[in-house]
């Protein structure tokens, strides 16, 4: 047995004087090697004189992120953390730093805990493990993405579409509804509109548009819009059509197959083979037979094959995957803001004009995916 | 109490070994002043599927799920991979009691990547012009890694092959 990985944390808080902590922390593993260190204030928990070192890297720009380790200074400690060093320290400067920052964070929490500390006015939130350290590369904002294009309207641009045919955005999130998209549901039917689709399906995480609100928009913006909802199960993201049940915390895919049928509704896998950072599927042997054979693929209805944020080979993937198992494929953008709307989409032959309508377009297995990205 | 005596240590150890023909095993070990844990995970590849999970968590405050093995086997079946943080903390629940718990599954999920990602690093050259050329070709082929980090940031020199091109595809479109 040996071990191919192997990454340390090692962590010391010591107190300076009778009003400051410090933090030293060393983060030691098979690939990087990098310290921090900073203070805390006992009175506040804020955080200050954050200095970082590399020991060891990877990429010639390693270094630079350096330049941004400060983006923590001034953090009150009591307060949740997590998010915001994700997006700061993690985004700007480096996930590794992030990563050893937040565990520092739960030392710290857990030191004023052990010791009984007295923090005048400031009630400590739970010590908050360092989570959503993204090393899957798990983050859809801002994925730039180069799509796979099997039916690309190929250098036109968005406002063009092919003559003829019914095409909807199936895949779509919009604000606040879904906290990860940034553009308001009006803004993004404007959009649709302008680039020419028949209508767009909004799939907000485990979020529920009422059928009232639904049909106040499409009145007030003459265009079809329908409801969909893009669930978390333990097999993965699903879109679901058809099912108007609220869905709480993450579902089994088998479980929610079950109800789903029951309502007669339609579900996709979405994005099946969204991956890694550093690594693509085939690096790690992902064939198609052996990706056919995932669990997910048994509850399905359809395969989304063509999402418009993740790469063109997870895409590629996707499509020969649902080939494999005579399973319908479609397309949807998976906008989290204007810009990315209707990037992919899925045309029909004929138009609906409501979701029983949509649901049975979605049973004929008569569409196909679309790109109507201009890049 | 002397300044240079800490008063909290903190040891967490996280390492992927392979385990028979198609399989790995995670293991991360947390020890500190309040805290003594371990979780191991079991993954098949190539699907990256979680097949097994036990450990043991020791706190002086906080309590694990009473039959903490049964209550780990919720997350067997679900895939390291892009979404997992939300499913794995979804399924094992997070009550104050389980946090540091579903942190350490996805602390073995992360070594898990982490391993195939040094096996991806392993190829790249060591002379500068070679190591340059390999990491600029990473984002083009991992287009995810674009802005993600100081190295891949807007305008780093490692990015501007990769901005050329995408500006290229852009034009001539
Ligand atoms: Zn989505």
């Amino acid at each position: 047995m040996s071990s191919q990985f192997m990454r340390s944390k090692l962590i010391n808080v010591c107190r300076l004087d009778n009003n400051t902590l410090v933090v030293h922390g060393v983060l030691d593993d098979s690939i990087y090697s990098l310290e921090l260190d900073f203070k805390v204030e006992l009175a506040g928990l804020g955080c200050f004189d954050v200095e970082g070192r590399w020991l060891r890297w990877t990429t010639p720009e390693c270094p630079r992120s350096l330049e941004f380790i400060r983006l923590v200074e001034g953090l009150k400690l009591t307060d949740p953390v997590s998010e915001r060093v994700h997006k700061t320290l993690g985004r700007r400067s480096c996930r590794h730093y992030a990563n050893l920052f937040l565990e520092m964070v739960y030392a710290v929490r857990e030191t004023v805990r052990m010791l009984e500390l007295d923090l005048p006015g400031a009630a400590l939130s739970e010590p908050e493990p360092p989570a959503e350290a993204d090393e899957a590369g798990d983050e859809p904002e801002k994925v730039s993405s180069t799509v796979a294009s099997p039916e690309r309207t190929a250098s036109r641009g968005f406002s063009q579409k092919p003559a003829g045919g019914f095409i909807v955005d199936l895949h779509l999130h919009t604000a606040p509804a879904s906290p990860c998209a940034s553009d308001s549901v009006a803004e993004m039917i404007v959009v649709a509109k302008k680039r020419g689709l028949d209508g767009i399906c909004l799939t907000d995480h485990n979020y529920l548009w009422s059928e009232k609100e639904v049909q106040k928009l499409r009145e007030r913006h003459d265009f079809l819009i329908l409801r969909g909802n893009e669930v978390v199960t333990d097999q993965g993201d699903m879109l679901v059509f058809g099912f108007h049940e609220e869905i709480r915390g993450v579902v089994r895919l088998r479980d929610l197959k079950e109800q789903v049928a029951a309502r007669g509704g339609f579900i996709i896998a979405a994005h099946p083979f969204r991956g890694f950072l550093t690594f693509a599927a085939d690096d790690i042997g992902l064939t198609v037979e052996s990706a056919s054979r995932r669990e997910m693929f048994k509850w399905v209805d359809g395969v989304e094959v063509l999402n418009g944020r993740v790469t063109e080979n997870e895409n590629r993937l996707a499509r020969e995957v649902a080939a494999a198992l005579h399973l319908p494929a479609t397309g949807g953008s998976d906008a989290h803001q204007v810009s990315e709307v209707g990037r992919c989409a899925t045309l029909f032959p004929a138009p609906f004009h409501d979701e029983t309508g949509l649901v049975a377009a979605l049973r004929s297995g008569d569409y196909r995916p679309l790109s109507l990205s201009g890049d | 109490m002397p300044r240079n005596i800490p008063l909290f240590t903190f040891n967490r150890c996280t390492s992927v070994e392979v385990v028979g023909d198609n399989e790995l095993r995670s293991v991360c070990r947390l020890r500190d002043s309040v805290t003594d844990a371990e979780i191991a995970v079991n993954v098949r590849l190539p699907d990256l599927e979680i097949i097994g999970i036990s450990g043991y968590f020791h706190h002086d405050r906080l309590q694990p799920p009473a039959d903490l093995d049964a209550h780990l086997r919720r997350v067997v079946g679900v895939r390291v991979g892009s979404g997992m943080l939300k499913i794995i903390a979804g399924l094992l629940g997070e009550d104050e009691n389980c946090r540091q718990l579903v942190y350490m599954v996805e602390e073995c999920c992360h070594g898990v990547i982490l391993n195939l990602t040094r096996k991806v690093l392993l190829q790249a050259p060591d002379d500068e012009a070679g190591s340059f050329a390999f990491f600029s070709g990473l984002v083009k082929k991992s287009t995810r890694l674009y802005d993600r980090c100081a190295a891949y940031a807007a305008g780093s020199p490692l990015v501007r092959e990769f901005e050329a091109e995408k500006q290229e595809r852009e034009s001539s479109s």
